[in-house]
This record gives structure tokens, sequence and C-alpha cells, in this order.
């Protein structure tokens, strides 16, 4: 099931000399599994993590991880 | 496939196929065709645990570096929720354990050793929805 949270890793592993996902997995202390499924917003990560990841690519967290839903449902 | 996923797998396997020759020898004993003999459930358990083992060690060789890595965030949260799922397993077919109290068995001494049986059976059902929900859950994150 996908989470309502949109990232821009891929673009921004491609930026870093195609940083390949072991290699980013390995920077911020989880499996590649973890790094693909945060890629395909099938699993929404800690915010230990996401600063970990927007701190690997020396960016603010929101221009790594974007709100995509409409709000919560009550 | 993770190392992880292998891992589910291969302890859900181990376990389906060693306690399903264990049960399959309670339902002949039940239906009276062979007598009971409590060593074979203290073998199963050996050679589950050794199937568990040495699988283990040919997926660790095959990827070292996987198996020395400890469980990251989203690893333990798919363990928590398989573990979830199994205690509410574990907890209906425990009822259902003590239930078979009220079966009208000739010698009351089986009651004993069919409740004994059926929690057995409940422990094993659990830890095998345990390892099948991990293995959907790393499937479905995939």
């Amino acid at each position: 099931m996908d989470t309502a949270i949109r990232n821009t890793i891929r673009r921004l592993r491609f930026d870093h000399s195609e940083m390949t996902q072991q290699e980013l997995a390995d920077k911020i202390g989880v499996t590649r599994q973890t790094v693909n499924a945060i890629e395909l917003s099938k699993y929404s990560p800690s915010l230990e993590v996401a600063f970990r990841i927007a701190a690997v690519f020396g960016v603010p967290l929101d221009e790594v991880f974007q709100y995509d839903g409409k709000g919560v449902k009550r | 496939m993770s190392f992880r996923e292998k891992s589910a797998w291969i302890s859900f396997v181990s376990l389906v196929v060693v306690f399903g020759a264990y049960f399959s020898y309670i339902g002949m004993v039940l239906a009276g065709l062979t007598s009971n003999r409590f060593a074979l459930f203290l073998v199963m358990v050996a050679v589950f645990i050794i199937a568990e083992v040495v699988l283990h060690i040919v997926i660790a060789t095959q990827s070292p570096r996987d198996a020395r890595t400890p469980k990251d965030e989203r690893e333990q949260l798919i363990e928590l929720k398989a573990t979830r799922t199994a205690f509410y397993v574990l907890l209906v077919s425990a009822f259902g354990s003590i239930g078979t109290v009220h079966l009208r068995l000739s010698d009351p001494d089986d009651h004993l050793w069919l409740m004994m049986q059926a929690i057995l059976f409940s422990i094993v059902f659990a830890e095998a929805v345990k390892f099948a929900r991990q293995i959907v859950l790393y499937r479905r994150d995939a």
C-alpha cells in the first residue's frame, strides 16, 4: 500500500554522482530493500531516518519529502 | 530477495514440513492407527532446529553482509506486525485447546494428552502465521 508521502530520493541519488541504493542505505543505517521501499513510497521512514537522508544529500527535509495527502481522515 | 525474507521463508517451510509430519502422526494416533511416542516430538524439535541452523548458515554464507546487518526500523516493524497477528491466533487457538476437555474420551488421561497436543499445535500454528505474515509484508513492500 502506498503512503501519502512522496519523495525525490531517486533524483537526489542521481544528482549525487549516481549514488546507489546500497550506498545510501549504508550511510543512513538501513537495508537496501528499505531504501527501495521508501523510494517507491511504500514505507514512510521514521523522522530520524528522514533527517539522515536529508543530511546525506545536504538539503532541507522538505526538499526530500513532500506530503501528498488531503488531510487527516476522521 | 532480502536475507530477512529468505530467513522467514526458511522458518515457515521448516515449521510446516517438520511439524506437519508430526501432527499427521498425531492424527494417525487419534484414528487408532498407531500408538503414541512422546520421543517423536523431541526428535521433530531437534530436526527443526538442525534444519533452521543449517539453512540459515547457507543463506548467511551467500550474503554475509546482510546477515551481519542488524534489523532496521522497517524490518522491526514487519516483525512487530507479524507478532501481533500471531498473538491473536495463539489466543484463539489456546482457548480452543481448553475446549478439548469437553470431548468424550474413554480414558480420562487422554484428555491431558489431547490438550497438550492441541496447545502444541496452537503454538506451531501461531508461529507459522507469524512467518507467513512476515513474508506477505516483505513481498508487499518489495
